[in-house]
C-alpha cells in the first residue's frame, strides 16, 4: 500500500490532475441528470405514464427495428454491387451513394410532404401519367421509417463498402475453388465476415434515430426525444423531462452493451492488402443482371437525393427573390461562424485531452479523457436537458452564494450552446485523432524523447506534421455535423442566434415550406460541398 | 562515468502490466562498462520491457536501476528519458517519416553540429544519402540511419531491440560486424534483444536468457555451453550444437 502510494506520487503530474478536471468539467450535463434524479419525478409525470410513455418506448423501438431493417437491405446491396461488380458508371453511382447524408433528416421530411402529399408534385406526375391518386400518406410511423432509413443509410453503405473493397481475392477464389457460387460466397463468407462493421454502423445509424426530433415532430410521431421537449417546453416540467431522458440514455446503454456484445463474438482478423481490389478483378456486369444492379442502385439515389433536391429546388424557384434577401445571407453567415467557431473548439480540445491521456502515467485515470466521448451516443435532448438543469444550478450558486449574476453569459450568449457541441461531437473529432496516433506508434514519439526532445517538441515536430492530414479532414467531419445540428441548437439557442438548419426547420414546422427551401438548399450545398472536399481528401491521405 | 566498473546496475527490478502477469520479476543484472550483452527469450518473456524501463519509457513497480552512481528509477525516482544517456534503436527503427535522413540524425542534436552529421554518415557509410527520406532507403539503410541517430549524441549505453530481424541473413551477418566495430570503436555499452542464437554468439561478450521475466541463465559467451540446466535454453544450445555439426560435416576433408 505504502508503495502504491509512493508510486502515485511519482507518477502524478499537473497533465494527469488537468486531464482529470477536463472530463470532469466536459461530463457535466451526464452527471446533472444523474443527480438530478434524486429530485424526484416533476408534477406531470403521472400524465406522461398514463398517456405517453408506452407510445413514447413502443415507438422508439419500431424506429429502431423499421430503420435497422432497411439500411441493412439498402447500405448492404448497393455496397455489394458498387465493390465486386463493374459497370458503366460505377464510379459515380459510388459516390452518389453517399450524398444523401448531405440532406438532413428533417428536411427530406419535409419534401416528402411537398412531393407526395395533397397536390404535391409527384402525385401530380403520377396523375397526369394516368394514376388515380390523391396522395401517398408519409406522416405515420412506416412514413418517418421510409424518410428516416433514406436519409442514414449511408453510414450502413459507407462502412460495408470499405469492408468489401478490402477483402483479399483469395477469399472469393478459395470459395469458387471449393465450389461456392457467388451467392453462396456472398451469404456464407462474405455477408457474415462483414457483420461487425455492420453492426457498428448500424449502430451509429440507431443514435441518429434515437436524436432526431424535426423529422418526427413534422409527420407527428411521439418518440422519447419528442418527448422531452414537449415535456420541457409544453408541460413545463423538467424534473420529468429529466426522468424521460434518463430512461432513453437506458436504452442507448443498453444498446452499446448490445453493439459491444455482438462485435466481440464476431470479430474476424484477416490480413487486409493495401491495393487488393483493382477494378481489373470486379465481375463485369452484362445482360439482366445489370439492370437489375441499376435498378437497386437507383432506388436510394431517386428517394434520398434526387427527389428531395429537385423538390427543393421547385420550392427555392418559386422564391427567387429569398435568394437575394440579406436575412439569408446573414443567417448563412452565423451558421458557419458557430459552426467554425465550434468545430475549432472540439479539435482544440480533442487533441489536449488525447496529449493529456498520454502525458498521464496513472493509467487507471485515463477513463476521465474518455467522459466527453459519450456525448456522441447521448440524443441532443438528454444533452441539453442536463445542460439547461446544470446552468440553472451554477446561476443560483453564484447569485446565492457569491452575489453575482451570471445567467446572461449562460443564456445571453452561445457559451452554452458551444459547450453544448463540445460534448456532444467530442467523440467525432477524438476518435479519427486517437486512430492515426495509434497508426503511428509510440516508437516514434519514444524515439523523439530518447533524442532529448521534450513533450512539446516532439508534439510539435513529430506528431502534428504526421497526423495534419487527419486533422483537417476531422476538421470538415465535425464542422458537417454541426451545420446538420438541430436538437440541441433549439434548446440552448440565445434569442439572437440563427443558423440554416433553425431557419429550415422554423419555416417548415409554420408550413411555410416554399420559405424553408432556400435555407435547407443553401445547407445541402455547403455539406455536399465539404463532403466532396472531405471524399477528395479521405481518397489523398490513403494514397 | 567512464570509470566505473559497471555502467548498468539493476536490482530486484519488477513491472507487471495487469497487476497479475509480470512481464519482469525481481531482475537483478550488472553490465560491465565496453561489453556487449544479448539479452535472449521468447516473446513474452520480457526481453522489450526490459529495454524499455532501462530507457525511461517504462514505469517500474519495483526495484531499482542505476546507471554509474546515478539513479534511474525506483520507487520515488524516474528519470525522464531525455536526461538518461541511453540510445535505443527500434526494431522497426522507428525513423520520422517526413524527415530526410540527415535530419533525422540532427534530431537529438543542438542546430549547427554539421560536422558530427556528416562524421556519422561516414561512420554507418551512409555517404550521399543525406537527402533521402526513410520511404527511399533499404531496411539494412534504414537501420544503419537507426543507429546513427542513436549514436551521434554519444550516449553511454545503446539499446538495440531485435536490431536483425527485419533483415536477411547477408545484411545481417555485415550489420552484425558493422555494430560491433562501432560499438568497440566509440567505447560504448551495449544491451541487444535478439530471438536468434546466432547473433547473440557472433557479437555479444555474455549471453543472459529470459523466461518469464526472469533470468534462467547468464553466462559468458565463452562459458556458454557448460553446465546447461533449464530446458529452454538446452533446446536453443542443442539446436546450436546441431547446426555447427552440420556445417563441419559438410566441408570437404
Amino acid at each position: 500500500m505504502r508503495s502504491r502510494w509512493r508510486h502515485i506520487k511519482r507518477d502524478i503530474s499537473p497533465w494527469s490532475l488537468l486531464m482529470v478536471t477536463m472530463g470532469i468539467l466536459l461530463g457535466i450535463p451526464l452527471f446533472s441528470i444523474g443527480i438530478n434524479l434524486f429530485d424526484g419525478v416533476g408534477d406531470m409525470w403521472n400524465h406522461i405514464l398514463e398517456y405517453f410513455l408506452l407510445e413514447y418506448i413502443s415507438n422508439s423501438v419500431y424506429l429502431l427495428l423499421g430503420t435497422g431493417i432497411i439500411c441493412s437491405i439498402l447500405g448492404v446491396s448497393t455496397a455489394w454491387i458498387v465493390s465486386k461488380y463493374d459497370f458503366k458508371y460505377r464510379k459515380l453511382i459510388s459516390w452518389l451513394l453517399y450524398m444523401p447524408l448531405a440532406i438532413p433528416s428533417y428536411i427530406v421530411a419535409y419534401t416528402y410532404v411537398g412531393l407526395f402529399g395533397n397536390g404535391g408534385s409527384l402525385i401530380l406526375v403520377l396523375q397526369q401519367l394516368g394514376f388515380e391518386l390523391q396522395k401517398i400518406e408519409f406522416m405515420n410511423t412506416p412514413g418517418l421509417i421510409w424518410v428516416l432509413s433514406i436519409s442514414l443509410y449511408p453510414y450502413v453503405y459507407a462502412s460495408l463498402r470499405a469492408m468489401f473493397s478490402n477483402y483479399p481475392h483469395a477469399l472469393r477464389d478459395a470459395a469458387y475453388l471449393l465450389g461456392a457460387n457467388e451467392n453462396k460466397y456472398f451469404f456464407k463468407v462474405a455477408l457474415p465476415m462483414a457483420y461487425p462493421a455492420l453492426i457498428a454502423s448500424l449502430f451509429l445509424v440507431f443514435m441518429e434515430v434515437l436524436n432526431d426530433y424535426g423529422a418526427a415532430k413534422y409527420f407527428g410521431i411521439n418518440t422519447f426525444t419528442t418527448g422531452i421537449f414537449r415535456t420541457w417546453t409544453a408541460l413545463e416540467d423538467l424534473s420529468s423531462a429529466i426522468y424521460l431522458s434518463a430512461i432513453l440514455l437506458v436504452l442507448v446503454f443498453a444498446l452499446m452493451r448490445l453493439n459491444r456484445w455482438m462485435r466481440s463474438r464476431r470479430s474476424y482478423a484477416f490480413k487486409i492488402k493495401e491495393i487488393s481490389d483493382k477494378g481489373d478483378r470486379r465481375i463485369k456486369l452484362e445482360g439482366r443482371r445489370k439492370y437489375v444492379a441499376y435498378f437497386i442502385l437507383s432506388i436510394p439515389i431517386l428517394f434520398g437525393l434526387v427527389l428531395p433536391l429537385g423538390q427543393l429546388m421547385h420550392w427555392a424557384s418559386l422564391n427567387m427573390e429569398a435568394l437575394y434577401s440579406s436575412e439569408l445571407w446573414e443567417v448563412a453567415f452565423q451558421s458557419v461562424t458557430l459552426a467554425s467557431t465550434a468545430a475549432i473548439l472540439i479539435l482544440l480540445f480533442a487533441l489536449v485531452l488525447l496529449y493529456l491521456s498520454r502525458w498521464n502515467y496513472i493509467k487507471s485515470l485515463n477513463f476521465f479523457s474518455r467522459i466527453p466521448a459519450i456525448g456522441y451516443v447521448l440524443p441532443g435532448a438528454i444533452i441539453g436537458i442536463g445542460i439547461i438543469r446544470s446552468s440553472q444550478e451554477i446561476i443560483n450558486f453564484f447569485q446565492d452564494q457569491l452575489g453575482l449574476e451570471v445567467g446572461y453569459l449562460f443564456y445571453g450568449s452561445s457559451f452554452i450552446l458551444v459547450y453544448a457541441y463540445i460534448f456532444r461531437f467530442m467523440a467525432v473529432a477524438y476518435n479519427p485523432i486517437e486512430a492515426s496516433s495509434l497508426k503511428l506508434g509510440k516508437g516514434l514519439s519514444e524515439s523523439s524523447y530518447l533524442l532529448g526532445a521534450n513533450r512539446w517538441r516532439t508534439m510539435l515536430e513529430i506528431d502534428f506534421p504526421l497526423i495534419k492530414p487527419v486533422i483537417l479532414s476531422t476538421f470538415l467531419l465535425v464542422f458537417i455535423d454541426l451545420m446538420k445540428e438541430l436538437p440541441l441548437t433549439l434548446i440552448l439557442k440565445p434569442y439572437n442566434l440563427n443558423t440554416l438548419a433553425l431557419n429550415a426547420y422554423a419555416y417548415a414546422d409554420d408550413e411555410r415550406l416554399v420559405e424553408a427551401a432556400w435555407p435547407a438548399l443553401l445547407l445541402v450545398a455547403m455539406i455536399g460541398l465539404l463532403m466532396i472536399i472531405l471524399n477528395r481528401r479521405t481518397k489523398m491521405n490513403s494514397n | 562515468m567512464g570509470t566505473d566498473k559497471y555502467i548498468l546496475q539493476i536490482e530486484e527490478l519488477s513491472k507487471s502490466y495487469d497487476k497479475k502477469i509480470f512481464a519482469l520479476k525481481d531482475f537483478s543484472y550488472k553490465l560491465e562498462s565496453g561489453k556487449i550483452c544479448a539479452v535472449v527469450g521468447e516473446s513474452g518473456s520480457g526481453k522489450s520491457t526490459l529495454l524499455k524501463l532501462i530507457a525511461g519509457l517504462e514505469r517500474s513497480d519495483q526495484g531499482q536501476i542505476n546507471m554509474g552512481d546515478q539513479i534511474l528509477c525506483n520507487d520515488q525516482i524516474h528519470l525522464s528519458p531525455q536526461k538518461r544517456s541511453v540510445g535505443l534503436v527500434f526494431q522497426d527503427f522507428a525513423l520520422f517519416p517526413h524527415l530526410r535522413v540527415k535530419e533525422n540524425i540532427a534530431f537529438g542534436l543542438a542546430p549547427g553540429s554539421h560536422s558530427k552529421i556528416e562524421q556519422m554518415l561516414k561512420a554507418v557509410r551512409l555517404e550521399g544519402y543525406e537527402d533521402r527520406f526513410p520511404s527511399e532507403l533499404s531496411g539494412g539503410q534504414e537501420q544503419r540511419v537507426a543507429i546513427a541517430r542513436s549514436l551521434v549524441r554519444e550516449p553511454d549505453l545503446l539499446l538495440l531491440d531485435e536490431p536483425f530481424s527485419n533483415l536477411d541473413t547477408n545484411l545481417k551477418s555485415e550489420l552484425r560486424h558493422e555494430i560491433k566495430r562501432l560499438i568497440k570503436d566509440l567505447g560504448l555499452s551495449m544491451i541487444f534483444i535478439t530471438h536468434d542464437i546466432y547473433d547473440a554468439m557472433d557479437i555479444a561478450d555474455e549471453i543472459i536468457f529470459l523466461k518469464e521475466g526472469k533470468i534462467v541463465r547468464q553466462s559468458a559467451i565463452t562459458d556458454i555451453f557448460k553446465a546447461v540446466k533449464d530446458k529452454y535454453v538446452k533446446e536453443n544450445m542443442e539446436e546450436l550444437k546441431r547446426s555447427a555439426e552440420t556445417i563441419l560435416s559438410m566441408i570437404p576433408k
